[in-house]
């Protein structure tokens, strides 16, 4: 007996190469219909045995294609079609968009292959891509994913490659993306004076890697924008780059040639192998620990003890990457503090003077991304990602929400992103940067004005961050009055708090949130960073928070570390900071000491307070370097060693009382390690029992400081069983997540 | 003048009463300073004659301390309100001056400050032409408050108006900015520098003058950026006309010093007070002409052509910073809290 069904699916369903997969499935199944993308994902209309179709139906829900996301699945019974065969057929679009974007992918085996393989016709082809891998945010200009929404649509299929296309056996059947070197993107090499290099396509990745192995400095246009590469073995040429790119000491990512030349100088474990072998594919940040190799550590990863290493994830970087026999320093084409370039122009008018040579090709970057950034912490390989970009923008579909309201959100300001919900799915922005650069300002208002136009929805309520001065604040102002929206501010850490929430579905639970940040205005107009929320039937109480200290001289104590020493040291202490000041600055910071009125309860300062009185570093040169050299600068703790350096307080804990403690055993020849571990440990044990004295059994944790992968390590391992932990899973713990956090919390909180 | 002829030593609520005393303080130290034909006749008020279009500013000033590197209060007062006549595109030539004064005030300080007003008025050209003195209460003041106002005849030649701003016009600025703020934090908090900053308190309206002769419509507007700094004074240009301003940081001057002492208290020369500062927004087609004519002047010898007027980022000041890069200078919201993380 015939019986006929619809069945549908959402989730990140389209550009993964879902409709020929169902094609194929189909056929083996012996079922006649149709496959389309639609608004809202994938329709499917099959008539056949009733038996067939639902072992169909479960193959196809329980082994989707590899890179795709089912969020939800259906099938219904309908009335008796007739179908001559199966058929992909065009895309509908009949109500407003409610897909998810589709990210960019890391090229697959089988398209590494084929650009490896002479034998084959991509052979050295770099923009070889398939059903399962290549750009798709990069690329898209708007919906649903199809070749005529995207950049790569200014060429024109080949025969060869419309063969292909058409053909449901192939691999690049109905594969969006398929060029070929016949009709595809053309790669060029100039100098930095824009004169073209005459050489054959075929030996231009061996004149790439000789001319890196010289002591050049390229920029290289990979899919979703320049990087900038050199030798990362030769120090002179690591430093070089560094002065040119205004980047003192803020560590370079590495590409390796290959995993097996990655894995004679560092050592990977499980996790780390996974990420890198993910579609994703992001940095890893790994320890230096036993570090084998050549780089030139000291040029590439100042005073660090870890380092970003990254795998070719585009056809571009395997075709260099097979003719290096060294790693590459590969770190965003940009001047410190600027977007990354993506555009041929802005990259030679930009990086003239810091690059030798240019590789372009000529797609279009609609929405150039930085790489993101992963590190599992040692012990137990918890992620905590860095950074969110490439490979995981612009969806995230693990939230639930259920509103019918339009909400746009702003985040915060210097690890800016965007978050809108404009129909059933929430797309979250790649990282975005710093707003006070005006390019980065820009790159920010133009991809929330393209989020609007691509969804066609205006939002109806817009988020913003409580801070008056963040330019996101004050763009959200703006927005909001011309679009006639409703307008929220949310306090920071607040957001931060509902940001894990919401990545773990609590709003039904009771936690305790505990936010350990660098900066973030207060509900009292203090600086907060060091916070105790209570969370409970949609209410957040601020309960705890570390005792308030001064807050000196704006910006610059967050660029100083021996300011927040000044701030909490005791008069003891005289001595050490007469080392770290001059007279006058001591007389003057006194003196506005004695006179300020604004407060903190910021953790961030506080470690920057613990690296200046171990004299790890006075001045930070990028953020939150202090604190990264702090954690650097130990590499194994033994909890049986560790002791607390202050009591658990009514209130919270004294971040002076942690000074006054450390300047101690300082006197004492503590040794440096030891007194890190301990300062961990303390901030540690101070989360596990501040929980247990106010009757929590979960725990959200999250802000900048629990980027520090130890501190993580720690409380898992302090952490009874009794008692559970929430980190962040998709999302960063630092500000990126402000935009998920400020939507959560006008979800779920009660005002 | 000799204190010992006034015979006494400090300003007491007696001398603001109206009666003997008042009339001692008046004749012994104001009248005989600012001895002038308008004020001679000792009426209630002045008589004066202004040609054509009259400005008027008025201002009062509060400042602690009341002397300060480089001046005090009571040039400060003149210099305030003759530039704020000045900048309406007029020549200054009458001020009002009104004291209130906190009893205990030293007589030789407030000597002082009369004769400071005085030598800054007569370099502004301008004559006390009305007064008032008021004695309050110790702790009702501070030492000593003044208001001043200001007439002054519009230039024959001034066309003055935000709205005549059109994109590619010029921001001039006549010369170091940040010095006046940072004296006076100096002064005030006793915060010590490298070395001492001067205010930079000074009269503008000569200058200002010969622009206008010059230049006459080709002005489009002059400011000076008293509280809140240039970056202040350009924010409200720029939503004033919802146009932008573009900025090279490399051209603003700045001098060492006051940029070592901004950097040290992590402060933003943007957004420090300025007295002897004044912006210009001319026409580009005399952007090196009326630079010329500052240089050569000597209020403006350190003048500079800082940015530009564009319609690229409307209601926004961005800044072309020095290691390249643009960067927002954002507008004050209260003061200046930390955003970095
Ligand atoms: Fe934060
Ligand atoms: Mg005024
Ligand atoms: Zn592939
Ligand atoms: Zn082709």
């Amino acid at each position: 007996m015939i019986k006929s069904y619809k069945i549908s699916f959402s989730g990140q369903v389209q550009g993964v190469g879902f409709r020929p997969y169902v094609y194929n499935l189909a056929l083996k199944f012996n079922l006649k219909g149709t496959v389309s993308n639609n608004e809202d994902g994938v329709l499917i209309f099959t008539s056949g045995n009733p038996q067939n179709i639902s072992a169909f139906y479960k193959k196809l829900t329980e082994f989707p294609p590899p890179i795709s996301k089912i969020k939800t699945k259906s099938i219904i019974e309908t009335e008796n079609l007739i179908f001559e065969d199966f058929r992909i057929i065009p895309s509908t679009k009949n109500g407003q968009l409610n897909l998810p974007l589709t990210p960019d992918f890391a090229i697959c085996k089988d398209c590494k292959n084929d650009i490896e393989n002479p034998e084959n016709r991509r052979y050295n082809y770099a923009f070889t891509t398939c059903v399962n891998c290549g750009p798709r945010w990069a690329i898209t200009q708007t919906f649903p994913f199809e070749r005529s929404n995207t950049s790569i649509d200014e060429f024109p299929m080949c025969a060869k490659c419309k063969k292909e296309y058409n053909s449901p056996i192939n691999r690049r059947f109905h594969s969006q993306t398929n060029t070929c070197s016949t009709c595809g993107i053309q790669l060029k090499l100039i100098n930095n004076l824009g004169e073209t290099i005459k050489i054959e396509q075929s030996n231009l990745f061996k004149k790439i890697a000789a001319l890196l192995s010289e002591g050049n400095i390229i920029g290289i246009k990979n899919t979703s924008g320049y990087l900038l590469c050199c030798n990362a073995e030769n120090p002179k040429i690591v430093q070089k780059l560094r002065n040119k790119k205004h980047r003192p000491n803020k560590p370079f990512a590495v590409l390796y040639p290959s995993l097996k030349f990655l894995q004679k100088e560092v050592i990977l474990n499980d996790k780390q192998l996974k990420s890198l072998a993910s579609a994703e594919r992001p940095i890893n940040i790994v320890s230096l620990e036993n570090y084998k190799g050549k780089l030139a550590l000291q040029q590439v990863a100042p005073n660090l003890n870890q380092l970003g290493i990254m795998l070719p994830y585009t056809g571009i970087l395997q075709l260099l990457a097979n003719e290096l026999n060294f790693p590459i320093v590969a770190t965003s084409g940009n001047i410190h503090g600027s977007p990354i370039i993506s555009t041929n122009g802005d990259a030679l008018e930009k990086l003239q003077q810091v690059a030798d040579y240019f590789l372009q090709h000529n797609l279009k970057i609609e929405h150039p991304q930085d790489d993101s950034v992963v590190k599992f912490s040692t012990k137990f390989q918890q992620k905590v990602l860095f950074r969110r970009s490439l490979g995981y923008a612009p969806n995230y579909l693990e939230a639930s929400i259920n509103s019918e309201e339009k909400i746009l959100a702003m985040g915060a300001h210097l690890k800016s992103t965007i978050a809108f919900y404009p129909n059933s799915n929430l797309y979250i922005s790649q990282y975005l940067g710093n707003l006070d650069n005006f390019d980065v300002y820009n790159r920010f208002t133009e991809t929330t004005e393209n989020f609007i136009q691509l969804f066609e929805q205006q939002p109806e309520i817009i988020l913003v961050d409580k801070h008056p001065m963040y330019q996101s604040t004050q763009f959200g102002k703006e927005l909001a009055k011309k679009t006639n929206s409703k307008l929220l501010e949310i306090q920071h850490h607040k957001a931060h708090f509902t940001a894990v929430l919401g990545e773990h579905n609590l709003f039904n639970e009771k936690v305790l949130g505990v936010i350990f940040d660098g900066t973030g205005f207060g509900d009292d107009e203090n600086i907060w960073g060091g916070e105790f929320f209570s969370y409970q039937n949609n209410k957040i109480e601020r309960i705890g928070q570390v005792e308030n200290f001064d807050w000196l001289l704006g910006d610059k104590m967050s660029k100083e570390p021996r300011l927040s020493l000044l701030s909490l040291a005791s008069e003891e202490m005289k001595s050490i900071l007469e080392q770290k000041f001059t007279s006058n600055e001591l007389k003057n910071y006194g003196y506005l000491k004695s006179q300020n009125k604004l407060k903190t309860s910021s953790v961030g300062r506080l470690f920057d307070a613990v690296a200046s009185i171990l004299n790890i570093t006075d001045f930070n040169t990028y953020e939150g370097e202090a604190a990264i050299l702090l954690e650097n600068s130990i590499s194994n703790y033994d909890l049986r060693t560790c002791k607390s350096y202050s009591q658990l307080t009514s209130l919270g804990f004294s971040a002076k009382e942690i000074i006054k403690n450390i300047y101690k055993d300082v006197e004492n020849g503590t040794s440096r390690e030891q007194i890190i571990t301990n300062f961990l440990f303390s901030l540690a044990t101070h989360i596990l029992n501040f929980s247990k004295v106010k009757g929590f059994t979960k725990i959200a944790l999250s802000g900048g400081v629990f980027q520090n992968t130890t501190l993580v390590d720690m409380l898992l391992e302090l952490a009874p069983k009794e008692i559970k932990l929430y980190f962040h899973k998709d999302l960063s713990p630092n500000d990126e997540n402000s935009s998920f956090g400020q939507l959560m919390y006008y979800l779920n909180i009660n005002k | 003048m000799d204190i010992e002829n006034i015979g006494f030593e400090t300003i007491n609520l007696g001398h603001g009463s109206g009666g003997e005393l008042t009339r001692n303080l008046l004749d012994k130290i104001i009248f005989k300073t600012f001895s002038n034909p308008y004020l001679d006749q000792k009426h209630d008020g002045s008589i004066v004659k202004i040609e054509g279009e009259v400005a008027i500013s008025t201002d009062s000033f509060v400042i602690t301390p009341i002397f300060f590197k480089g001046g005090n209060i009571g040039e400060l007062a003149v210099h305030g309100t003759v530039n704020d006549v000045a900048m309406c595109g007029a020549i200054p030539k009458y001020l009002s001056l009104a004291f209130i004064i906190e009893e205990g005030l030293k007589v030789s300080e407030f000597i002082e400050i009369v004769q400071s007003i005085k030598k800054a008025a007569d370099e502004s050209g301008v004559l006390i032409i009305t007064g008032d003195t008021k004695v309050v209460e110790r702790g009702k003041g501070d030492k000593i408050f003044i208001n001043t106002t200001g007439f002054g005849q519009v230039h024959p030649k001034a066309n003055i108006s935000v709205h005549n701003i059109k994109e590619g016009d010029k921001i001039i600025v006549n010369g170091f900015i940040a010095q006046h703020g940072m004296a006076i934090m100096s002064e005030r908090e006793g915060l010590e520098f490298e070395s001492t900053i001067e205010s930079d308190s000074t009269n503008l309206n000569f200058l200002v003058n010969d622009l206008l002769d010059v230049f006459g419509d080709k002005i489009k507007l002059f400011r000076d950026p008293t509280r809140g700094g240039i970056g202040t004074v350009l924010h409200e240009i720029a939503n004033d006309i919802n146009k932008g301003v573009f900025l090279k940081e490399a051209i603003i001057p700045l001098e060492k010093q006051v940029a070592a002492a901004c950097e040290m208290l992590g402060l933003d020369p943007m957004y420090v007070a300025n007295e002897g500062v004044f912006l210009v927004v001319v026409d580009p087609s005399v952007e090196n002409e009326v630079l010329n004519v500052m240089r050569n002047h000597k209020k403006g010898k350190n003048a500079a052509i800082i940015g530009e007027i564009t319609n690229e980022h409307p209601n926004k000041v961005v800044m072309e910073s020095l290691i390249g890069g643009k960067r927002i200078v954002s507008p004050l919201v209260g003061e200046q809290l930390p955003r970095i993380c």
